[in-house]
């Protein structure tokens, strides 16, 4: 047994709104330069929708995550080496910008510096790409709230097999609506396929807390792991030809503030934590056969911070005594493992996601209040589970593989909790057979409607701060997955690095990638006319033509 | 003259915004109405006659915004005056929905040549006065205002029975018959005194508050030392208000929400006049002062007051009405109570004594507007609605990138595709919404979570981004509330009478324009700016 610790995160989906509170500051934190206008590391999606970029769930056409191959083995499902080197160059699975977006802006200036006239002046779009007019076709966001759904709400990948299997008929007919949202960052998986894809071993998952980052010095912009990731949530930076994604807010993380996303999100519906879980049965269980068993294996890789064994195989693996104490009082091991009643993101994509959701009640089909019985109470409430304007289905696509049995049981759950606390708060007696037939205490429900409903800021968010002393060792150690058989291991090969370990974080790295991420042209070497010439240099600051012109710089 | 701070009247909230652009300003506008008939005008408003093919045009002298953006409202203004945003100045703000007032506190100084609201109030006062004293001197103004709720006027009308003077029912009294009669002395040279600082009445009259006053004579001599007093001119002596954080201040020391004095006070005069102990929801707190430091250093939860009807003490949160349903504190009504029936004259008259359905109203037969549904041909007639945005808070931010980037990037329409089917219009295709108050071009949403027969155009999109010139009339489309006009109705201008009298913002006449429809056709997809 190895344990590790990451942070991982929960959203609680029942209260999201959609206001893309999380997106815009995020974008504003991260994303605001050129190169990545088209790039959201968080985004809300509307479902059913398309989701962004379009259609990511499909695998069939995307390639994205692992596979089990003939023999069961576990595999990337875009290919293994071979493959890749044969695409290395011209990726036949790659999004290109239009299934994002193509970015644009406005000719605000035109606003006040047209001439007077006898008509109002206006600001047209222009694209951020070619800066040519342009017209609309598709946004970051573009079927929000269930816009064009009747023309394009069938391409939700979910939508299509549920109409495929005849699970359930999703119709798009006013009666009928529903929608929720989906607020997506990257999952930072145990078993990350992006990493797995890189050829130049750039990506790494780091010990400490799992978080999955880009060594921008090292990414040479091939874009497997666009690919790999079948969340897609790595992105390609077309000015610096590098891979980018959601950072987990690491230097936040690191002094124990929240991410951007969950400080700033208005329905307080994010939890941020630590699990501490098996690294060495992570392939194992990424490698069950049927893909709804994926879910529980997941659960079983997650382990008990209050147990023995595990605290001290921790303090044997260098897990601080905070971080322990932290995972003991996590958010996440409570939704997860305690009350279970949040589920992960298509599991079956077999790369062990670490951000997971508490999937939404939505009304109760009208048939039943319409004959006059109480939508909530509790009786009616369990057998309308059912018949919940969200489709069980649709809910088990996305968070079970399929099986609706676990979605049921969550969604029971939470109609108990609200069940049992309406009781309560209007001063009635408590009910107990209600949690009782869920398989819980009337304590834990009201635990539960502390955590969920009052979602106090100390109870969100349990995250302890990085231990600068252990730094130096994490320098030399550089990825958790760095073993036999991991998803970051290369052995010598044609296309392999020896060492598959990134360059260390120091002061010269830091400076080259600032450098680079503020450039306000592409890196190209080219341009400069002359290669770099380190004969003449002294040794002393930078040698001209290593790092890209600044403009109004005056390089030595 | 009109002055629009902190507004978008030209781009947001103006209903009837071709109307606005027409008669107010004498703008080019999209206005396709033609004057009400002779037999339909009401017989006691003088109508001017036609200036330039139909009613007076362009009535407006000088349009002035202070704003930090250009909107459709800078772009019409003949003068623009750049505006500090946020973080920028000294403020104060405070909602009912948390029980905190806090402070605006600047980041940086206002850049550029922006400059605070009240700094561009002041220097405008300044520069008026000076001119004023000489062309304007002192004057005397008849004012008439409106019999308010909360004054003696509510019970000018015993039993609801409408009594009109100009027609000899009843003697003109004012205050009585007829709205209140004050003569006002203007010292138009005085006015930036006046502005910059707290004026005798204060203590003189007090300070009105839903039916009872306060006397805050001890607060404006605490102002005084607080924040000094002006030397000369026409506020000598008085307490300063010549800068934002002294105002903040003043604003801070008169409301017994943060002023313990005085909501004590105010509870003890209450009690007197209704007969039901109040003054323990402001126990404890008869010493707290809240100053502008102490809302600089953080937001400080407020005292309960009688200037509101909630409860804050012991920690709890807002509701209205509170202290009536509780402390059984009576209502501003007639009865004192809650209760349904309403017996004016009008009221009676138009049959609604008691609440009863009301369907919308038919805009065929009183405007000429199409039939609701599809005609067979290229255009389908749909009720229109403008509900908010979720991309703006009404027009700030409609034109910020990202909340576009979110969206659809554009004016849009939201439709059923019933309708859109019934034209043939797809989802994100240019359309024309035409009704006889204006025209929009915007860009189709075809959703099944539309009702069939309705359509949703969001407040607030203005006509500064990606909107066309339309079909129409080749001119540029309107903005949402290019498609509307108010639609007064008869009962909301009762007043005088209890609880349906006026109080400015609060009860009178709504600007109600949900009755409306429109046309909506196809396009050519080919668009011109």
């Amino acid at each position: 047994m190895r344990v590790m610790a990451q942070m991982a995160m929960v959203m609680n989906l029942d209260k999201c709104i959609g206001c893309h509170t999380c997106s815009v500051t995020c974008k504003q934190a991260w994303t605001n330069r050129s190169g990545v206008e088209y790039v959201w590391f968080n985004n809300v999606e509307t479902r059913p929708g398309q989701g962004y970029p379009r259609r990511y769930q499909d695998q069939e056409r995307w390639q994205g995550g692992w596979t089990l191959n003939r023999r069961g083995r576990l595999t990337l499902k875009a290919g293994g080496r071979l493959r890749k080197l044969l695409t290395i160059f011209a990726n036949p699975v790659l999004p290109n910008i239009r299934d994002y977006y193509e970015p644009w802006t406005y000719d605000y200036e035109h606003l006040t510096s047209a001439p007077l006239g006898d008509d109002f002046p206006v600001a047209r779009p222009k694209s951020l790409l070619t800066g040519q007019p342009t017209d609309i076709s598709w946004s970051a966001n573009w079927d929000d709230d269930l816009a064009g759904a009747p023309e394009h709400g069938h391409l939700d990948p979910i939508v299509q097999r549920l109409r495929e299997q005849a699970q359930a008929t999703v119709a798009f007919e006013y009666e009928r609506s529903f929608m929720f949202f989906l607020p997506r960052i990257c999952e930072h998986c145990l078993n990350p396929s992006c990493v797995a894809s890189c050829p130049s071993g750039a990506m790494y998952k780091r010990e400490e807390d799992g978080i999955v980052l880009v060594d921008q010095d090292r990414c040479r912009g091939w874009r497997m792991c666009v690919t790999g990731c079948p969340y897609k949530k790595v992105y390609f930076n077309h000015r610096t030809g590098k891979a980018e994604k959601c950072t987990f807010c690491y230097p936040r993380v690191e002094v124990g503030q929240p991410t951007v996303c969950s400080e700033t999100c208005v329905g307080r519906l994010r939890y941020i934590g630590l699990v501490l879980y098996d690294a060495d049965r992570v392939f194992q269980a990424a490698s069950v056969r049927d893909p709804r068993e994926l879910y529980q294996a997941q659960l079983e890789v997650l382990l008990d911070p209050a147990d023995p064994r595990v605290v001290a195989a921790g303090r044997a693996g260098g897990i601080p005594e905070d971080w322990l104490e932290a995972a003991r009082r996590s958010p996440i091991h409570a939704l997860l493992k305690h009350y279970r009643v949040a589920l992960p993101l298509h599991p079956e994509f077999r790369t062990l996601p670490m951000v997971w959701y508490v999937p939404p009640l939505s009304p109760v089909v009208d048939v039943l209040t319409n004959t006059g019985n109480d939508g909530e109470d509790a009786g009616n409430l369990f057998g309308a589970i059912d018949t919940l304007r969200i489709p069980l289905e649709y809910l088990a696509e996305l968070f079970t593989a399929g099986d609706v049995e676990p979605v049921r049981a969550v969604l029971q759950r939470l109609a108990a909790m609200r069940s049992y606390m309406r009781d309560l708060t209007l001063g009635q007696p408590a009910d107990e057979s209600i949690p009782a037939s869920v398989g819980m205490t009337g304590a834990q429900l009201q635990e539960l409607y502390r955590l969920l409903a009052l979602a106090k800021y100390e109870d969100r968010y349990v995250i302890p701060t990085a231990h600068e002393e252990q730094g130096r060792e994490l320098e030399e150690l550089a990825c958790s997955l760095d073993y036999e058989g991991g998803p970051g291991m290369y052995a010598s090969g044609p296309f392999g690095e020896a060492s598959g370990r990134p360059m260390p974080v120091a002061v010269e790295t830091f400076h080259a990638l600032k450098q680079r991420q503020t450039a306000d042209r592409p890196v190209d070497p080219g341009e400069r006319g002359a290669r770099v010439n380190l004969l003449n240099w002294d040794g002393k600051g930078e040698p001209p033509g290593l790092f890209p012109q600044r403009d109004g710089e005056d390089r030595r | 003259m009109l002055t629009l701070w902190r507004a978008n009247l030209l781009g947001s909230s103006a209903k009837g915004n071709e109307y606005f652009l027409e008669h107010l300003l004498g703008a080019g506008s999209n206005l396709r109405a033609s004057e009400t008939p002779e037999d339909l005008r009401p017989g006691e408003v003088t109508w001017r006659g036609p200036a330039e093919g139909g009613g007076p045009r362009g009535k407006l002298d000088l349009l002035v915004s202070i704003d930090f953006r250009m909107t459709s409202s800078t772009l019409l203004s003949d003068i623009v005056l750049p505006a500090a945003t946020w973080y920028e100045k000294h403020d104060l703000s405070s909602t009912d929905m948390h029980p905190f007032v806090h402070a605006f506190t600047p980041a940086i100084d206002p850049p550029w040549e922006t400059r605070t609201d009240f700094d561009a109030f002041h220097a405008i006062a300044r520069a008026f006065s000076r001119l004023a004293a000489r062309h304007l001197g002192v004057r005397e103004d008849l004012v008439a205002t409106a019999l308010q709720h909360d004054t003696p006027g509510e019970t000018a009308q015993p039993g609801g029975t409408a009594l009109d003077w100009r027609a000899g029912q009843a003697p003109p009294i004012p205050g009585r018959t007829m709205p209140a009669l004050a003569v006002v002395e203007r010292d138009y040279g005085a006015v930036a005194d006046k502005l910059a600082t707290l004026g005798p009445l204060a203590e003189r009259l007090g300070l009105p508050a839903k039916g009872i006053v306060l006397h805050p004579d001890r607060e404006v001599t605490d102002l005084a030392h607080r924040n000094g007093v002006m030397l000369g001119g026409a506020g000598d002596g008085r307490p300063a208000l010549d800068t934002d954080a002294k105002l903040a201040e003043a604003i801070l020391a008169l409301s017994a929400t943060t002023n313990g004095n005085l909501a004590v006070q105010g509870f003890r005069t209450l009690e007197r006049r209704v007969g039901r102990p109040l003054a323990q929801l402001a126990e404890g707190s008869h010493e707290r002062r809240i100053t502008f430091a102490d809302t600089q250093a953080g937001p400080v939860p407020v005292i309960t007051s009688p200037e509101w009807s909630g409860s804050e003490t012991g920690g709890r949160r807002y509701a209205p009405f509170t202290t009536n349903v509780e402390q059984l504190k009576p209502w501003h009504t007639l009865t004192g109570r809650m209760h349904f029936l309403l017996d004016h004259d009008w009221i009676r008259d138009l049959g609604e004594t008691l609440p009863i359905y009301r369907p919308p109203l038919d805009m065929r037969r009183l405007f000429g507007e199409p039939a609701l549904g599809a005609d067979g041909g290229r255009q389908v007639t749909v009720r229109y609605l403008t509900p908010h945005s979720k991309w703006s808070i009404h027009s700030e931010y409609q034109d910020n990138l990202l909340m576009l980037s979110l969206s659809r990037g554009g004016p849009t329409v939201w439709m059923h595709p019933a309708d859109a089917g019934a034209i043939g219009v797809a989802d994100n295709q240019w359309v024309e919404a035409v009704n006889r108050n204006g025209i929009l071009v915007a860009r189709a949403i075809v959703s099944h979570r539309i009702p069939a027969g309705t359509v949703f155009v969001h407040h607030a999109q203005e006509r500064t981004i990606d909107v066309p010139r339309s079909e129409a009339n080749d001119r540029r489309g309107g903005i949402h509330n290019s498609l509307t006009r108010l639609l007064v109705k008869p009962t909301h201008l009762i007043g005088g009478y209890a609880q349906l009298s006026f109080a400015f913002n609060y009860l009178g006449p709504t600007g109600n324009q949900r009755d409306e429809v429109t046309v909506i056709r196809p396009r050519s997809q080919e668009v011109r700016y």
